[in-house]
């Protein structure tokens, strides 16, 4: 049996969340993979606990890697074991990566038939886990369905016929040279490439596990002078699995975190306080404040339940409304009755805690997955979430189809052009199922009036 | 009277182009080879334009020349113009395309095939199939003599139950002026193959001297012709080794006295005479119920169509050296005479042209090709092979290379040996089988380049290289030939690794190549090698980017490709196969994972399974042994 060319990944765990996620590695690559991720080459057989870094440099997560040299692993090939924090967009980072280092993801059952096929395994168990593939592609079926009736299908099959109506007007020229074909319109090629481009990109842009998890959901505390916001902000750091930052070093006017919270990612804001009679420069602190407001997507308003309510200036109670604010009435600690009147707020949610003690902090984590569960990804007209596999291909389609532009501004070569745009169909393809070539020639002999 | 006690190891139906290759090739591997057709002065018959390749099936001739079938260098002796089509595109798109003087191309092959040891030619119309236990075992034909056969293909094209309409009017028969063969549609329906209608159409004919050819625009021959045969790779004795024999064969030098086509176009009036008379076509009034093809329509198509267009081209094509007949390229229809007489008449040129033969339609039954392996055997009757127009294509040379495929799979069927499987990854003739067996088709199927997932691996100069395993291991190919092809292979892997590694004005040569792209300075060793090996190293320097990603999208999809189902595979009892995929795999009995893998409805996790389990059942078989 000849030796696999290409490397596959895929989550091996279950998708959701855990505390551990398994993101298995297999195929020739892997060694090589693992040297640039880790920045040495891991010794076989040995769990290495090691930060993960992506192609760009940035810390990912710190994982535990096994490297498992060929003969002697699952599958028989060079593989790998990456196991990370059980959050869906660690793994789905570290799946996006390594796609974009050129592994390709796994078909359903693809370890396991690597595995037989190099004899790793007899028959009574791929029997076994044959009942599994079949389980699980019946799950994934049902699932990509769901998503493909949605408005990714359709988007997807828009593009595609696009797609086909270039395509055609390219075949029909190198198939039909002999024909009274009308003289070669490029511009209408180059037209429609550019909004499929444009169009291709910002499909990628809606991607849940690429905005949200590049980004995470923004979330501003905002609070009165010592109301306890930074103490706060720092308790649910050291709570929660905070994300190292993104672009270490750069100097903000905020302070910002990542923390993971249930199967959402949070950048934490904190904030100025907000004075109601404010001297100048706290004035400039706090106009900034109230803009990083305004495009927040979840508001934390810290409460000092030991003073009085602050009044908050006009403009950000409006900002509060109740699907997008949580109260924390802070220093319970403090407090001698429990109840507590929180007067104009009362609509909205809250809840009591300590930043100090950590006391109420697991409930408000409770309630902020409740809220940001209900959140969509923001932007586009209809909600489309795509997962790393369809951001794999939908990346491919891009990469082919800036490769074709490219050739069409520089008048390159006919066939070459028409093979960019075949790498770009597969890809839509790899999404929506195999593009029949039919198609493309329906279009072409609908377009051409070509005969004998 | 049963003809022989000893049956023959091939028995070839039909001498058409497809017949004529399946004939040569069965009869050039040793085996015993009977050719029947209905009339023998019809051998290899170009039933509509007199023209051999063009785009896709010009390489596909140079395919079939590279397994050693007849048609390219048959083309080659009688063509009487050639021309490059997509000379400014890329090689891989470039493909050559020749008028053909169509009666010496019919004699010279009538007569290669009298001179073909090993095969017999009789004329008799076969009129049904003997059968035996599931087995075909010989033919009946309409002079009461049964001829008995270890193995039957069957390449009767547009003969079958063959109906042909010019307006109101039908006659009988394939073509005109031939006969329908009735019988032998249900001698194939009662051993369970079924059979539909398809439908094609052809233009009239005119005498030439009743054409004003000033009137129209004249198109030459190419001054450097490209042939379809590698003249290269094959010695003198080759080309002409039947002549050894004291027979000389007609055809002349390739290339020489070409000769012109023309052009002219429809008018407003040929227009409106069309739509005045639409209703009689026979298309349009429902005489005809086979499917025809999207890309051939018949002229009232075309207007009906693509209103817009103002006026469509026409090509006037000779027919050959010895006759002044030609054939009005585009003015393909089912009109009733007199109305294609006033059509004729419209054309700027052809007002005072005269009619030879009329335009026609003709329907016929074609088996539907997912009844085949993809040797092209019969999944229903053993020892049956099918090629050619009956499978559901159109074109000759379509037809010829199902011909040679089915010829030498018959014969690996009578010495118990692998069948050729040609994938799709190796060339048009394999995008070309896999499609029918394994997609099948519902209109005429011809052949574009578009259809071939790895068109950039294909072009025409490299056919010879792709096919040589297959050429070596069925020994379709004289040992001297092989013996310039691996040298010529040689010479192209060597200069290609030079071209890359040594280094010239600004980095490597092959880095300047691609580069200057036609502009670039060639080594002078490079320039004194022939110009096949020349025009194959630029080539593959130049595009070294996107043949390598084709290449590597090929080797990935290899692995599955090479796997074989057992033939008696029980889909049923595979646990986790879903019930659909099971039913469709138990009905195509596909061959290889890779054929499995392209049937709709067959999805990747129902491969995993197939895959695991016909390892498994391959490692048993290990073990047992
Ligand atoms: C009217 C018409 C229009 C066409 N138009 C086009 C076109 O536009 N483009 C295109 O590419 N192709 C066209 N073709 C098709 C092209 O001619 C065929 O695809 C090609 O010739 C098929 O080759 P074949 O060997 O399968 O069959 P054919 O060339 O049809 O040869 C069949 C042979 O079998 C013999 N035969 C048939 N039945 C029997 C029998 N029962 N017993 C003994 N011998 C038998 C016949 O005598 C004949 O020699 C057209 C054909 C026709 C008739
Ligand atoms: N007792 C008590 N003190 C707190 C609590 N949270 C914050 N503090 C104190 O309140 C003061 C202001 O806190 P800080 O987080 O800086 O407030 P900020 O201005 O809103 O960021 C500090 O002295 C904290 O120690 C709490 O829950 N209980
Ligand atoms: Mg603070």
């Amino acid at each position: 049996m000849p030796r696999s060319s290409d490397t596959i990944a895929a989550l091996a765990t279950p998708a959701g969340t855990s505390a551990l996620a398994l993101v298995r590695v297999s195929g020739p690559d892997t060694a090589g993979f693992a040297q640039d991720i880790f920045g040495a080459p891991p010794p076989p057989r040995h769990a290495l606990h090691a930060d993960y870094r992506a192609k760009d440099g940035r810390l990912v997560d710190d994982v535990v890697a096994t490297f498992f040299p060929a003969g002697n692993s699952f599958t028989g090939e060079d593989s790998l074991e990456i196991s990370c924090h059980g959050n869906p967009f660690i793994a789905q980072t570290i799946l996006e990566d390594l796609f974009a280092r050129g592994g390709r993801p796994a078909g359903p059952g693809e370890f396991t038939q690597r595995a037989f096929l190099n004899g790793r395994m007899d028959l009574s168990q791929a029997e076994a886990v044959m009942d599994l593939i079949h389980a699980r592609s019946e799950r994934a079926l049902a699932a990509a369905n769901q998503q493909l009736r949605g408005g990714l299908g359709r988007r997807l099959n828009d593009l595609t016929e696009r797609l086909l109506g270039a395509l055609a007007r390219i075949e029909a020229y190198i198939d039909f040279p002999d024909e009274d074909l009308p003289k070669e319109d490029r511009a209408i090629v180059r037209r429609t490439l550019e909004s499929l481009a444009a169009e291709t990109e910002r499909l990628l842009a809606t991607s849940h596990y690429g905005e949200l998890l590049r980004d995470g959901i923004k979330t501003v505390i905002i609070g009165a002078p010592n109301a306890g916001k930074s103490s706060l902000l720092n308790r649910l750091v050291g709570h929660e699995r905070a994300i190292v930052s993104a672009e270490p070093g750069t100097t903000r006017d905020f302070i910002e975190e990542r923390i993971i919270v249930g199967p959402h990612c949070l950048r934490l804001i904190d904030t100025a306080g907000l004075n109601p009679a404010p001297g100048s420069i706290e004035k400039l602190g706090m106009d900034k404040s109230l803009e990083r407001a305004a495009e927040a997507d979840l508001i934390l308003l810290v409460l000092d339940a030991t003073t009085a309510l602050p009044t908050l200036p006009e403009f950000l109670a409006k900002l509060l409304s109740t699907d997008r604010t949580l109260v924390a009435l802070n220093k319970s600690d403090l407090l001698k009755s429990e109840s507590f009147d929180l007067e104009i707020y009362s609509n909205l949610r809250s809840v009591s805690i300590s930043a100090l003690t950590g006391a109420g902090i697991d409930p408000l984590i409770t309630e902020i997955t409740r809220m940001v569960d209900f959140f969509q990804p923001t932007g586009q007209d209809d909600v489309i979430a795509i997962n790393a596999r369809h951001a794999d291909a939908l990346t491919r389609a891009k990469v082919s189809l800036q490769a074709a532009l490219a050739n069409l501004a520089a008048s390159g070569p006919v066939e070459l052009l028409a093979s960019d745009l075949r790498g770009t169909l597969a890809a839509y393809g790899d999404i929506l199922g195999k593009v029949d070539n039919e198609r493309m020639l329906d279009q072409l002999f609908a377009t051409f009036c070509i005969g004998k | 009277m049963i003809y022989n006690e000893l049956p023959f190891d091939v028995i070839v139906c039909g001498a058409g182009h497809a017949g004529v290759e399946a004939a040569l090739a069965a009869s050039r591997m040793g085996a015993s080879t009977l050719l029947l057709s209905g009339n023998i002065d019809t051998i290899a018959q170009m039933s509509c334009n007199p023209a051999i390749g063009g785009q896709a099936k010009g390489q596909m001739v140079r395919e079939l020349d590279a397994l050693g079938g007849e048609m390219a260098i048959t083309t080659d002796v009688t063509g009487i113009q050639f021309r490059l089509l997509n000379e400014s595109k890329g090689p891989a798109v470039q493909a050559p395309r020749a008028q053909c003087d169509k009666k010496a191309y019919q004699f010279r092959l009538k007569h290669t095939l009298e001179l073909q040891p090993n095969l017999q030619i009789f004329q008799a119309t076969v009129t049904g199939l003997l059968y035996k236990a599931g087995k075909v075992v010989g033919c009946q034909t309409n002079l009461d003599i049964d001829f008995l056969g270890q193995t039957v293909v069957v390449t009767t094209g547009t003969f079958l139950r063959g109906l042909m309409h010019i307006g109101q009017n039908k006659n009988e028969g394939g073509r005109l002026g031939d006969f329908s063969a009735k019988s032998l549609s249900s001698s194939l329906t009662e051993a369970g193959i079924q059979l539909e209608r398809l439908k094609t159409g052809t233009p009239p004919r005119l005498l030439g001297r009743s054409i004003d050819f000033s009137k129209m625009e004249e198109q030459k021959g190419d001054l450097q012709p490209t042939f379809f045969a590698f003249h290269d790779t094959r010695g003198p004795e080759e080309m002409f080794h039947v002549e050894q024999s004291g027979e000389r064969r007609i055809g002349w030098a390739p290339g020489s006295e070409q000769v012109s086509c023309w052009m002219t176009h429809t008018t407003a009036q040929t227009a409106e005479i069309v739509r005045a008379n639409l209703s009689k076509s026979a298309m349009y009034s429902g005489e005809i119920v086979g499917v025809g093809p999207r890309y051939c329509p018949s002229i009232e198509d075309k207007f009906v169509r693509f209103a817009d267009k103002p006026r469509h081209l026409l090509f006037l094509e000779p027919e050959g050296r010895s006759t002044n007949e030609y054939y009005v390229n585009g003015l393909s229809t089912s009109l009733p005479f007199d109305v294609q007489l006033d059509l004729v008449h419209s054309i700027p040129g052809l007002e005072r042209a005269q009619l030879l033969r009329p335009a026609y339609a003709v329907e016929y039954d074609f088996a539907h090709p997912t009844q085949l392996f993809p040797s092209l055997e019969s999944k229903n009757v053993e020892n049956l092979f099918f090629a050619g127009q009956i499978n559901g294509t159109s074109g000759y040379e379509e037809a010829a290379v199902q011909g040679l495929v089915a010829g030498v799979n018959a014969v690996n069927k009578v010495r118990v040996t692998a069948p050729m499987l040609i994938q799709r990854n190796e060339g048009y003739i394999g995008v070309l089988i896999d499609d029918l067996v394994t997609k099948g088709t519902r209109e005429p199927y011809r052949m574009f380049t578009s259809r071939a997932e790895y068109r950039l691996l294909f072009n025409h100069g490299s056919a010879e290289f792709r096919f040589l395993d297959h050429a070596k291991t069925y020994n379709l190919l004289s040992n001297n030939r092989i013996k310039n092809i691996e040298a010529k292979q040689a010479k192209v892997t060597h200069w290609v690794d030079y071209l890359e590694k040594n280094r010239s004005t600004g980095g490597t040569w092959a880095d300047a190549i691609r580069r200057d792209r036609v502009g670039a300075v060639l080594p002078d060793e490079l320039i004194r090698e022939s110009a096949p090996v020349r025009d194959e190293v630029v080539y593959r320097v130049s595009y070294q980017g996107y043949l390598a990603r084709e290449q590597r999208q090929v080797e990935k999809l290899s692995q599955i490709e090479k796997i074989r189902i057992p033939a008696d595979f029980d889909y049923p009892a595979v646990r986790g196969l879903r019930r659909e995929s099971s039913l469709k795999l138990a009905e195509f009995k596909p061959m290889t994972l890779g054929q499995a893998s392209r049937i709709s409805g067959v999805n990747p996790a129902d491969i995993s399974i197939l895959m695991v389990l016909i390892g498994a059942e391959a490692g048993r078989g290990r073990d047992a042994s």
